[in-house]
């Protein structure tokens, strides 16, 4: 008796496992199959094309002759120069402005504090062209521009912002700070409303300042959320794109050609499709190493 | 439990499906390719009997893919395709619509995936990347002759590189400049001497400094990202330049007519003649009608109709907000000394593009399709929006019919800018073209907008072209010294 009903729970144990593995397996495969169709596959083909002379109807071999074309052009140069400035501008200062909004928002009640929120998240729910569209109008150099017209105000004359190599650069890195950090600013509310209130409630006690609390709680506390932010920023940074080409179209003088814009033109201007596939694997090591670096100097210490 | 398991089940199962579609299409394509190989090996010899055959009753689908061409294309492209259908039933199109801003991007995209449309409107600049990619069609293999000999012999140059056609022309464009009447009479021009016999650079300078005050600048040229192109090939004509390439196929923007044109061009920026800043296409024309500017450029005959709407928009509000009332004129570039006046003409018109369901057969469909809309009546609907005259003589004798709303000496102006056109050099390779064009856009347009921006200099841009111009087609190929075609 005892033996049939031992068989009967090791039956029905094995029927409830290959039930639940048909089930896991089934989500794996969903999940590897997007993968595999939407992601590897798209970057095995564009390694592949990286060392074609691509063509619709046959494509020649040119080894790395794509990778020497790249190295070897200076406007490729310029454009990682450009990203780069761009990155360094945009990412900390966009995290800078984003902590000091959260750390503001956050004394008010629950209700400001999402009025507040879905206040600064509101330009990211607009399309990058309709934003852009808003900035060229602000940005426009004629005396009738916005900013130029501000600027008269105090009898400053007209500035040609997006036409100008000393100005252009500078109108991305602004545009770019003022109409995009509302996610930012989300995340770091949900990172400060994580922080335990006894650690602030043991500084008080000791009598520690708002500038210490912030340094010695907020800071380290956040860490984790300032390192994921800083990690995708500079990602989302090196492969900005619709601002310039939207903005500037990488002039004047090629000072605002991104990395991104540069292998958009190569690829669909030009129809250079192996020196763009080239371009965009090298921007993806660039990017793979600077992720590295970030990890290596900030992770170290970070828990998740 | 029972959902988990049927939502996964209907997971797996349309996974399953997508695989198995994306494995099939593969298949399909790459059996096309072989095919297309075989067939492009095989047709070789057959070619020019291609031409002469009938064009088969099997059903079929073109697609062609056209941006805005005129105001009402679309709209009239609707009721010719319908026409067109009821004429060949067993032929069906497909139109696929594209703003101007997408138009390039999308049909390049489309042509690198192998799946370009049969039919797309290209201007003559961009044929060379078609050809190069290995996507254009010989459409003199698959349309018979006496078709072809309804098209104007200059018109189908620009459809043509390496002496071989890829498409047929829809329109030449002339793009040169137009101007206030009132404000360039005061500013001591005789605007009719002008229309009808052209003027000096010296004359145009002196009329533009004339007309410059605090709220007006006396020339405004839409010169922001792209355009600064026009810019350079519209102007360009001014000193001599009317194509890329000379009538020896050397690179024309390394000659001294290049340096004379950005010397100009910083003449009038620091003058204060013309904006230091980029100005956006439809901006220049705002200004027109506002009267903060006297001569604009890029303009054509047909602003004459946009410019009278605005000017009838000034009592019901609906012109732009400041506008004066405008007599518009259509105006040439002028001359620069040592040049030859000539009018910078651009050609639309559409070309056939292989794709991965190409075959000879659909081509001679293609063709026929190809050749109905670009001739008779729908060449002349379209020209006659644009105030143009036709570029194949079933639309001229049509357009006949027509009357246009346009003044004498602007109508006068247009004929002899027509008359100034200097089509292209024979014998520019794809290679030539493609290279051109990426000069023109990653060297000669971001210095211009430094140039325009006072940034550099006029020798110092001109260097930069050299520099790049010989390192891209080689010295020898280069223009150097004064040019005139």
């Amino acid at each position: 008796m005892k033996k049939r009903s031992d068989r009967a729970a090791k039956a029905y144990k094995k029927k409830r496992i290959n039930h639940e593995d048909f089930s896991g397996w089934g989500f794996i495969f969903a999940a590897m199959a997007v993968f595999l169709i939407f992601t590897l596959y798209p970057v095995i083909s564009a390694v592949i094309t990286s060392f074609q002379n691509y063509k619709p109807f046959g494509s020649e071999w040119v080894g790395a002759q794509n990778y020497v074309d790249a190295l070897n052009a200076p406007l490729f140069w310029k454009s990682i120069k450009n990203t780069l400035v761009y990155t360094v501008a945009v990412v900390p200062l966009s995290l800078v402005l984003a902590f000091s909004i959260a750390i503001m928002i956050l004394p008010f009640g629950k209700k400001l504090q999402s009025v507040f929120k879905a206040l600064y998240y509101l330009p990211g729910i607009a399309s990058g062209v309709a934003t852009a569209v808003v900035w060229l109008w602000l940005y426009n150099s004629s005396p009738s521009g916005i900013f130029n017209q501000l600027l008269g105000v105090f009898g400053i004359s007209s500035v040609n912002w997006l036409s100008s190599s000393k100005t252009a650069m500078l109108s991305l890195i602004l545009m770019a700070l003022l109409s995009s950090h509302g996610s930012n600013v989300i995340i770091y509310m949900a990172a400060l409303h994580g922080i335990d209130n006894t650690y602030f409630e043991a500084a008080e006690i000791d009598g520690a300042s708002f500038m210490q609390k912030i340094r010695y709680i907020v800071f380290p506390m956040c860490k984790p959320t300032t390192l994921f932010l800083l990690v995708t920023g500079v990602i989302g940074s090196f492969q900005v794109f619709m601002n310039a080409y939207m903005m500037t179209g990488g002039g004047p003088d090629n000072n605002t050609t991104m990395i991104g814009l540069l292998i958009f033109n190569n690829a669909f201007t030009y129809g250079k499709y192996g020196l763009a596939c080239a371009q965009a694997i090298m921007l993806a090591i660039v990017i793979a190493a600077l992720t590295m670096l970030q990890f290596k100097v900030m992770g170290d210490d970070v828990e998740y | 439990m029972k959902l988990k398991k049927i939502l996964t089940s209907l997971l797996a199962v349309t996974m399953l499906f997508s695989v198995t579609a994306c494995g099939n299409g593969n298949d399909n394509a790459s059996g096309s390719l072989a095919s297309e190989s075989l067939e492009s090996a095989a047709s070789a010899d057959t070619q020019t009997e291609a031409a002469k055959e009938p064009v088969a009753a099997a059903e079929d689908t073109i697609t062609i893919m056209v941006p805005p061409i005129s105001g009402t294309y679309t709209e009239k492209l609707a009721v010719w395709v319908e026409e067109f259908e009821v004429l060949y039933p067993n032929l069906h199109i497909d139109v696929v619509t594209t703003s101007w801003d997408e138009h390039t991007s999308k049909l390049t995209t489309m042509a690198l995936a192998g799946e370009a449309p049969d039919i797309a409107e290209v201007s003559y600049g961009s044929i060379g990347t078609f050809v190069e990619m290995g996507t254009a069609v010989n459409i003199a293999d698959y349309m018979p002759a006496d078709s072809l000999a309804d098209y104007d012999r200059n018109a189908l140059d620009y459809m043509t590189l390496e002496d071989t056609l890829y498409g047929l022309p829809l329109y030449i464009t002339i793009q040169a400049l137009g101007g206030n009447r009132e404000m360039m009479e005061a500013a001591g021009a005789d605007v009719a001497k002008i229309q009808t016999e052209g003027w000096t650079y010296e004359e145009f300078l002196e009329i533009v400094a004339a007309g410059t005050n605090s709220d007006t600048y006396g020339f405004v040229f839409a010169n922001a990202g792209t355009t600064t192109a026009d810019f350079v090939s519209i102007f360009g004509v001014a000193a001599g330049i009317s194509s890329n390439f000379t009538n020896d196929l050397k690179y024309a923007y390394t000659s001294e007519n290049m340096l004379s044109l950005l010397e100009a061009v910083e003449t009038m920026t620091s003058s204060g003649y013309m904006p230091n800043y980029a100005v956006e296409a439809t901006q220049r024309l705002v200004m027109l009608e506002t009267g903060e500017a006297m001569v604009v450029g890029k303009a054509m005959p047909l602003y004459e109709s946009s410019v009278n709407k605005n000017n009838a928009g000034i009592e019901d509000g609906s012109a732009a907000e400041g506008s004066i009332e405008v007599e518009y004129v259509f105006l040439p570039v002028p001359t620069m000394e040592g040049a030859t006046e000539s009018v910078y003409g651009a050609v639309d018109g559409f070309i056939a593009l292989r794709n991965n369901k190409t075959t000879d057969e659909h081509l001679q469909n293609v063709c026929l399709f190809l050749d109905y809309i670009c001739s008779g009546e729908r060449a002349a609907s379209v020209d006659n929006e644009l105030y143009l005259t036709c570029v194949c003589e079933s639309g001229r004798e049509i357009q006949k019919s027509f009357t246009l709303d346009q003044s004498e000496l602007n109508a006068e102006a247009t004929a002899r800018a027509i008359s100034k056109v200097i089509a292209p050099p024979t014998g520019v390779t794809a290679e030539m073209s493609a290279n051109a064009k990426t000069i023109m856009d990653e060297t000669i347009v971001p210095k211009f907008q430094a140039l325009l921006a006072g940034e550099t200099t006029a020798q110092a841009m001109y260097d930069v072209v050299c520099k790049e111009a010989y390192a891209l087609f080689g010295e020898e190929n280069c223009a150097s010294g004064w040019v005139n075609n």
